[in-house]
């Protein structure tokens, strides 16, 4: 159960400051003295929060599940031929930057929050699908093979051997994807999607450092509360599926 | 009972299995024998449709397997393959319920059946049973391996190099267990294996395979006496079958039986009537002897078997 | 047997291709191929595949998609060489569509009048650029041809574009607004990104050669740099502009050698931090895994620690530092240009510039060289990492 404070505190810690940002404001006051304004509010931090994690939500959703999609069907008998190249793209899609994609994303759909998506789903599936292959492919296939052999159906012989087998390997895949769609998520508010970008946005664009900071730190105190809920999830997974003491 | 009735299999233009007749009667031990590549493991993937064949009719009991719905079919024959592919995210006890839970019985059931395998393989259930594959010796795991296969009680059992990856000891001591096993169950066994002293072991009959045909199909017996081609003879060793014969041979069948069973005098050593000529013949040159006594296993000394005789008609 | 077996998969059919390029001729005559703009920013009239290029256009196109699905199909013995030519050549021979269409379509006497790119055309180099990557994998082509493919077909694009023909394409009329600042851009972007590797590859060899010396160092070092990789690059950047900005006035001279809030140097510190990780890890790996049997032989043959090092240890990491620093330069490629957000220049002042504007050619001028870069700065690595391997990579 331990395992699950860390992100717990940070979730509460994340929250209260997005609800009570205005109460900080003598100290925003003292790091930028010179504005009359020194809390963003075009728009409330609990808007913005809930509207970027939304964004990371819907797209580490769909992204999952049309990356273990992809690469289930890239292992299978009749997808095999698909295999090669599917893995190239992730390999190669990888090396595209995030802001690159995102920027590529507006041309072809325009602005706000329907372009990020698209952007975060198709960059976010790279990491997930490529962790999907890995995990399947390093599977005994003795393993598979006595599972088909001992009378499973191949339906059967995926969802209670190679997903559970592979699954820790896609989990990684997930939170390095989650990781990155942040990131991407926030700088997304320059193509318009409503995000805690935002207040960075708005405050590099005014010259105002206290509205920076608020981004700044919410954005860092959201990322910090995913990854230590993956960390928590990873260790929980562990725990379950893994013997103590053995290799 | 299994039938493989001209039974081809292609693999692109590579003819991996060539036209093979087989016939395995309920309860033997077939053992399917030949260097790698001749196809063996490739007859045996046929019988449980992991591998469909491109020609011919398998019979299982008389119906055709390829009518059948290939899990139904699987369901019923145990399987245990090299290297155990036992599942690494399960424990001993839930990899040996596995099919029983495919068939949905009962847990109760299943508790009992899994309890009562692992006794009969030699595995201790309050140690073992909720272990994971990693924390056993391949010896073990390989014996969890043949506890999952017969867990629903299959009337077949298809084995495709069960111990090949196993030191020799190991693997000696699951022959014997095999053999052991066997005796109670009776199954249906088709056991693939490169190593002819295993199949010569284990099997009641042999099918002698190179390049996808059947060389031969005999007892363990006629194959060392009666090798249909050299690459028979070669196989089975030219020169020391005398000795391999012996090995087949229990003692049973060369003593001087006396006249009833007698009670042994205490402290003497002997053989039993199963052992193997080979081992009588050992015993004595060991010790320096020209007759050994034989008893059944209720101890009773009931012949006695001379080294002059194993030399006249040993093999 | 193995002989027979190559042949038969080389004469089976493949399923990839057809996919593919039906694929391709689905999109390619359903979405807009390019767009003509009265001026820079009124978005513009879109036309079709057949619109845009004329039959003759649409008929290349079309013969070139059916021509390779008929080529990966029928029974050949050749398969790959042929596709190979047709594809490499279609994709190298692209840009002249363009100039079809800004010959038939761009207004006469209107100077302000320009030619974009559709989503079509970018429809199908992404579709053929995939044919591609299947082609080259199925001939199992060596990295040599691989690069001279690549090089002849950006040489082929820069030829195009910078012809008269595709004077009209609002992605050349963008640079040709400013191409010295698109040097400088790209000045400062390489700059930025290697100084970044270069700084993050000494601290982090320092720091790996810190926790092998002392083991107890590692938890800690390792959970600090993950930490700070963890953190989103816009929250980074802009957590550094207050206590830069701090700096920057309580030391006037700092100021005047650029150290700002603002600037170069916040975007330094950000992309050295984010850096670290997979420098560091990938550096101490490769330390550290040098089998111990290696070692006890070189040690028993008498090689001393310094020997052991520069000759054994060394030549086996570098590999993969190699490869480090070619997961850490991509990253780093892609942050510069979030970096231009706190006014850093580079590429991504374009992305913005052009988002702030409207001006989507514009966000194309920066985003396409960042991407070119970092695929620029993979193969690089990738072959550099493949030649220091010390066995030859077989297959």
């Amino acid at each position: 159960m331990r395992v699950w404070l860390p992100p717990l505190v940070l979730a509460a810690l994340l929250c209260g400051l997005s609800a009570g940002m205005p109460a900080l404001e003598p100290f925003f006051q003292w790091v930028q003295p010179d504005k009359q304004r020194v809390i963003y509010e075009r728009d409330s931090f609990l808007f913005l929060l809930q509207n970027h994690l939304l964004l990371v939500v819907i797209s580490a959703a769909v992204g999952t599940i049309a990356a273990v999609a992809g690469g289930v069907f890239a292992t299978r008998p009749s997808g095999r031929d698909f295999l090669p190249l599917v893995s190239q793209v992730a390999s190669i899609g990888q090396t595209f930057p995030p802001v690159a994609v995102l920027a590529l994303a507006v041309p072809v759909l325009g602005f706000g929050e329907a372009p990020i998506l698209v952007a975060l789903i198709l960059y976010g599936l790279l990491p997930i699908l490529r962790n999907t292959l890995a995990g399947l492919e390093s599977i005994n296939p003795a393993v598979r093979e006595a599972g088909l052999g001992m009378g499973m159906s191949p339906f059967q012989v995926l969802l209670r051997v190679e997903l559970p087998l592979a699954g820790r390997v896609i989990l990684a895949g997930i939170r390095t994807s989650v990781t990155i769609n942040i990131a991407t998520a926030a700088i997304g508010s320059t193509i318009g999607a409503r995000t805690l970008g935002d207040p960075v946005i708005a405050g590099l664009v005014n010259g105002n450092t206290a509205y920076v900071l608020q981004g700044a730190i919410l954005i860092g105190l959201l990322a910090l509360t995913i990854d230590s809920l993956f960390e928590a999830l990873e260790r929980t997974w562990d725990h379950r599926f893994s013997p103590q003491g053995a290799a | 009972m299994i039938e493989l009735k001209n039974v081809t299999r292609r693999f692109g233009d590579t003819v991996a299995v060539d036209n093979i007749n087989l016939t395995i009667e309920t309860g033997e031990v077939c053992v399917l024998v030949g260097s790698s590549g001749c196809g063996k493991s490739t007859t045996l993937r046929m019988i449980n449709r992991l591998l469909p064949h491109s020609a011919g009719n398998i019979l299982v009991d008389g119906e055709d397997i390829a009518a059948m719905n290939p899990e139904q079919l699987r369901l019923n024959m145990g399987y245990v393959i090299q290297g155990t592919g036992l599942f690494p995210h399960w424990t001993v006890a839930r990899n040996i319920a596995m099919v029983p839970q495919l068939l949905k019985w009962p847990r109760d059931r299943i508790d009992a059946r899994v309890n009562e395998l692992m006794t009969l393989l030699d595995l201790d259930p309050t140690v073992h049973a909720n272990k994971y594959p990693q924390q056993l010796s391949g010896g073990q795991a390989q014996r969890v391996g043949v506890a999952r296969a017969l867990a629903a009680d299959p009337n077949i059992l298809l084995m495709d190099e069960p111990f090949g990856a196993l030191d020799a000891i190991t693997r000696e001591n699951l022959q014997m267990e095999m053999l052991r096993i066997q005796k109670q169950v009776r199954k249906t066994t088709v056991f693939v294996t490169h190593d002819i002293d295993e199949a010569l072991k284990l099997a009641t009959r042999i099918a002698v395979m190179d390049r996808g045909r059947i060389i031969q199909h005999d007892t363990p017996e006629n194959i060392l006496r009666h090798p249909a081609s050299e690459f028979v003879e070669n196989l089975v060793g030219k020169q020391d079958r005398g000795l391999k014969l012996m090995s087949l041979r229990p003692v049973r069948e060369l003593m001087n039986p006396h006249r009833g069973p007698k009670r042994a005098d205490p402290g003497v050593e002997g053989l039993r009537e199963e052992d193997s000529i080979r081992l009588a013949l050992s015993v004595m040159l060991w010790r320096g002897l020209q007759e050994v006594s034989v008893f059944n296993a209720h101890g009773e000394e009931t012949g006695v078997i001379t080294r002059e005789r194993i030399i006249r008609e040993g093999a | 047997m193995p002989v027979s077996r190559t042949l038969q998969r080389r004469i089976a059919p493949n399923r990839v291709i057809p996919v593919l390029a039906g694929l391709a001729l689905l999109v390619v005559w359903s979405l807009d191929f390019g767009t003509i703009q009265p001026n820079r920013i009124v978005p513009g009239t879109g036309h079709g595949l057949l619109s845009a290029t004329g039959w003759f256009g649409a008929g290349a196109v079309t013969l070139v998609l059916a021509a390779s699905m008929l080529l990966s199909v029928l029974p050949l013995g050749v398969r790959y060489v042929p596709l190979l030519g047709l594809v490499g050549l279609s994709l190298a021979m692209l840009p002249l569509l363009l100039e079809v269409f800004a010959a038939r379509h761009l207004p006469e006497g209107a100077p302000y009048a320009r030619s974009a790119i559709g989503a079509g055309f970018w429809c199908l180099l992404f579709l053929l650029s995939l044919v591609l990557i299947e082609i080259l994998g199925r001939l199992r082509s060596g990295r040599g041809l691989q690069i001279l493919l690549l090089v002849s077909i950006g040489g082929s694009w820069l030829l195009l574009l910078r012809g008269d023909g595709l004077e009209s394409l609002s992605l050349v009329r963008e640079f040709n607004a400013r191409p010295d600042q698109f040097e400088q851009a790209l000045w400062t972007h390489l700059a930025l990104a290697f100084g970044a590797v270069a700084i993050s590859a000494c601290v982090a060899f320092i720091l790996a050669l810190k926790m092998i010396r002392s083991p107890g160092w590692q938890r800690p070092i390792l959970g600090a740099v993950s930490f700070l990789q963890t953190i989103p690059s816009l929250a980074l950047f802009g957590l550094l502009i207050a206590p830069l900005s701090a700096l920057a006035a309580a030391f006037p001279f700092l100021e005047t050698l650029g150290i700002r809030g603002i600037g170069w140097a916040p975007a330094m510190l950000a992309l050295v931090a984010y850096s670290l990780l997979p420098m560091l890890r990938n550096t101490f790996v490769a330390l550290t895994e040098v089998p111990d049997n290696l070692v006890d032989a070189g040690r028993g043959m008498g090689m001393n620690e310094r020997q052991l090092f520069f000759q054994l240890k060394l030549p086996l990491a570098l590999p993969v530092i190699i490869e480090g620093v070619r997961i850490t330069t991509i990253q780093a490629i892609g942050l510069t240009a979030v970096a231009a957000l706190i006014g850093a220049g580079g590429f991504g002042a374009f992305i913005f510039q052009g988002l702030g504007q409207a001006a989507m050619d514009l966000v194309l001028l920066g985003a396409l060289p960042t991407i070119a870069l970092a695929l620029m700065a993979d193969a690089v690595f990738t072959m550099l990492a493949a030649s220091l391997r010390p066995t030859p990579a077989t297959a």
